[in-house]
């Protein structure tokens, strides 16, 4: 297991309020697994990977409990110059806006170079690193030419290319990609989601995909963790997640409000209502203000999970019985 | 109907090529130096400050080659015979009271205004730069502090700061030095640190973050060099500022003492025949004038030339 994230909480304060951001988020993977988490703008799907890669802003975010534990250290006691060292190397991330995440006055060769620079412990020589960067600039597709351009120099595609040439210039173990194609049109974000496949069979890394496109995560993840006011709802395997048979009602959600290609034109039924205020989460079940299918245990119990081979879901639906078959009908899409 | 379609296609791709190979040429040539010679075009048509910087490279020139145009011992020696004469040919600012060469003087002076304007400005550039950047980057306690003695600073007029550190460490070059960059340093704070507040929120020092680089690599390297514009604009007028208060102090007798040939000084040895012969205040007011407008004028050219918005 190369990344275990167990009981993880986030919040953040200020001297107004306190937001909950994670709650309670317990996730596993293994080499060379894709990891997606998906989820609503602000359902702390970004905060986790902050976390992971020790980057919370300082003032305001406190973990408040729970442990990450990567390749057998848990990255929370290390200190700041201990996470220098894994960051870049083992755990990198690829941001989401190409376009601002360059530093406009270093050429993209000198930024790529940048993390073998930092993490040289084998004492490569500056000809060494610069063969490194054009090779690693070859393989996202960039003529090895251009290493002496600037940013401005480069379109939206090409500089995410350069970010992501960035990201596993070190060979990472773990690689983080928040919404890598989110910023992209269409027609570059498939060329760069095969781009980012093909690069971790060849390297063997493992990615946690961050996204709120369902067909990103159909394309690219072998597991897949749905993130509702900072919980996992539901965790489960690819096809769990796309045909199995139980659902979370926000999962069922989720794949209603996504337009269908091949069935017969039906109307779009966004789920109602917003996410609930992370400063004042509800009590029970986060999701119960929105939910079709609530009871009144929901209003008053948090759900504990319910877990068959590995999918889990956390909701009282399928609690009662403790078998799934009778609730067919409320899970299916 | 159909001729005007095939036409049009054949119109429409034969743009895309010409723009696909500017689009090629653009990259090969927009290398390393297009940048500087980008910002020098721009720097060029504004016409203020091109006169600006020919005034500055007068000047510079006078101060760099000083000695070879009029020896130093020229603007100390006395001579009794030629007291206060008007300008000619001989003498073509004419003398002082002492029978000094006034050119030599004023050209000797530049070495002094030119050199506290410059070193001050850059000594109290590169204690503004750490500590703004600290405040800016790290906010919080640091930020704070650095704030709060900034403001305490801030109380007191600038004049009257470098009055009083004079007061304190006696007159000298070197105390003058001191006393006009403290007076110049929470300025330059308070600047940087309103660039740098903006730069740090950019994704890319985040990103910085997220290779492992460390707090004083990313300060360095990602933070001050894209706030570097405003400081640099911000450093050449402060420049003009130097020149005028380091005037100023040698005039009230605080500065460059007399016999050395220092511009303030000369204006306030001037004083007393400032109606039989204006020529000695005309002269070194003039060039105390001259290179403080001149930087003033640079700094507006490059303030133009280096906002990228203004790109045509």
């Amino acid at each position: 297991m190369i990344l275990d994230i167990k009981d993880l909480s986030v919040v953040y304060q200020t001297d107004m309020e306190v937001v909950h951001a994670v709650n309670s988020i317990s996730l596993s993977m293994e080499q060379g697994e894709t990891l997606g988490l998906v989820g609503e703008t602000g359902a702390g799907k970004t905060t986790t990977a902050l976390a992971l890669m020790g980057l919370l802003p300082e003032r305001t975010a406190k973990v408040t409990k729970g442990s990450i534990w990567f390749d057998g250290t848990d990255l929370l006691s290390l200190s700041e110059r201990e996470l220098q060292r894994v960051r870049g190397d083992k755990i990198s991330m690829i941001f989401q806006d190409p376009m601002t995440a360059l530093n406009p006055v270093l050429t993209v060769g000198d930024q790529i170079a940048e993390a073998l620079l930092l993490h040289n412990v084998e004492g490569h020589s500056r000809k060494e690193i610069e063969a490194r960067v054009e090779e690693t600039l070859e393989l996202v597709g960039i003529p090895k030419e251009r290493k002496k351009d600037y940013p401005y120099q480069f379109s939206g595609g090409m500089r995410q290319r350069v970010v992501i040439a960035i990201a596993l210039v070190c060979k990472p173990d773990l690689l983080i990609a928040d919404e890598p194609t989110t910023a992209l049109d269409v027609t570059i974000q498939a060329q760069i989601l095969s781009m980012i496949c093909d690069l971790q069979r060849k390297y063997k890394t493992s990615v946690i995909m961050i996204t709120h496109d369902l067909g990103v995560v159909a394309e690219t993840c072998d597991k897949v963790g749905i993130i509702y006011a900072g919980e996992v709802v539901e965790y489960g395997t690819l096809a769990d997640i796309f045909e199995g048979d139980v659902h979370h009602p926000y999962t069922v959600g989720l794949f209603r409000s996504i337009p269908s290609l091949t069935g017969s034109a039906r109307r779009l039924s966004p789920i109602e209502g917003l996410m609930p205020d992370p400063t004042a989460l509800p009590e029970g079940c986060y999701f119960s203000p929105r939910c079709k299918q609530c009871m009144d245990i929901c209003k008053k119990q948090k759900p504990k999970v319910y877990e068959k081979n590995g999918h889990q879901i956390r909701c009282h639906l399928y609690q009662q019985t403790g078998t799934a078959g009778e609730m067919e009908g409320s899970g299916g899409r | 109907m159909l001729l005007s379609i095939r036409e049009l296609r054949q119109s429409t791709r034969m743009e895309g090529r010409a723009v696909n190979k500017k689009d090629r040429d653009g990259s090969r040539t927009g290398k390393r130096t297009s940048q500087v010679s980008e910002i020098w075009r721009r720097f060029r048509k504004n016409r203020a400050a091109m006169a600006g910087l020919i005034i500055l490279s007068i000047i510079v020139f006078f101060t760099l080659f000083a000695d070879l145009i009029v020896p130093y011992s020229k603007c100390i020696d006395q001579v009794g015979a030629e007291r206060l004469q008007w300008p000619s040919m001989r003498h073509i600012f004419g003398t002082d009271e002492y029978g000094r060469d006034l050119f030599a003087r004023v050209i000797h002076g530049s070495r002094y205004s030119l050199f506290i304007g410059v070193a001050t400005s850059l000594i109290a550039l590169v204690i503004g730069a750490v500590l703004g950047a600290s405040a800016g980057y790290f906010g919080g306690m640091v930020d704070m502090v650095i704030c709060r003695i900034v403001d305490v600073f801030m109380c007191v007029p600038p004049i009257l700061l470098s009055l009083a550190v004079v007061a304190a460490l006696g007159t000298s070059l070197q105390n003058l030095v001191i006393a006009i960059t403290i007076s110049s340093i929470p300025g330059n704070v308070r600047l940087i640190r309103s660039v740098v507040l903006t730069v740090a929120e950019q994704d890319y020092v985040e990103a910085a973050r997220s290779y492992g680089c460390s707090h004083a690599r990313i300060i360095f390297r990602y933070v001050l060099p894209n706030a570097m514009g405003p400081i640099i604009v911000n450093t050449t007028m402060a420049i003009s500022d130097m020149i005028l208060s380091a005037a100023g102090l040698s005039f009230i007798g605080m500065g460059i003492q007399p016999p050395s040939p220092e511009w303030g000084a000369l204006l306030s040895g001037a004083q007393k025949y400032m109606f039989s012969s204006p020529y000695l205040l005309l002269f070194p007011g003039a060039f105390i004038m001259l290179s403080s407008l001149s930087f003033n004028l640079v700094g507006d050219g490059l303030t133009d030339a280096l906002d990228p918005k203004l790109k045509d």
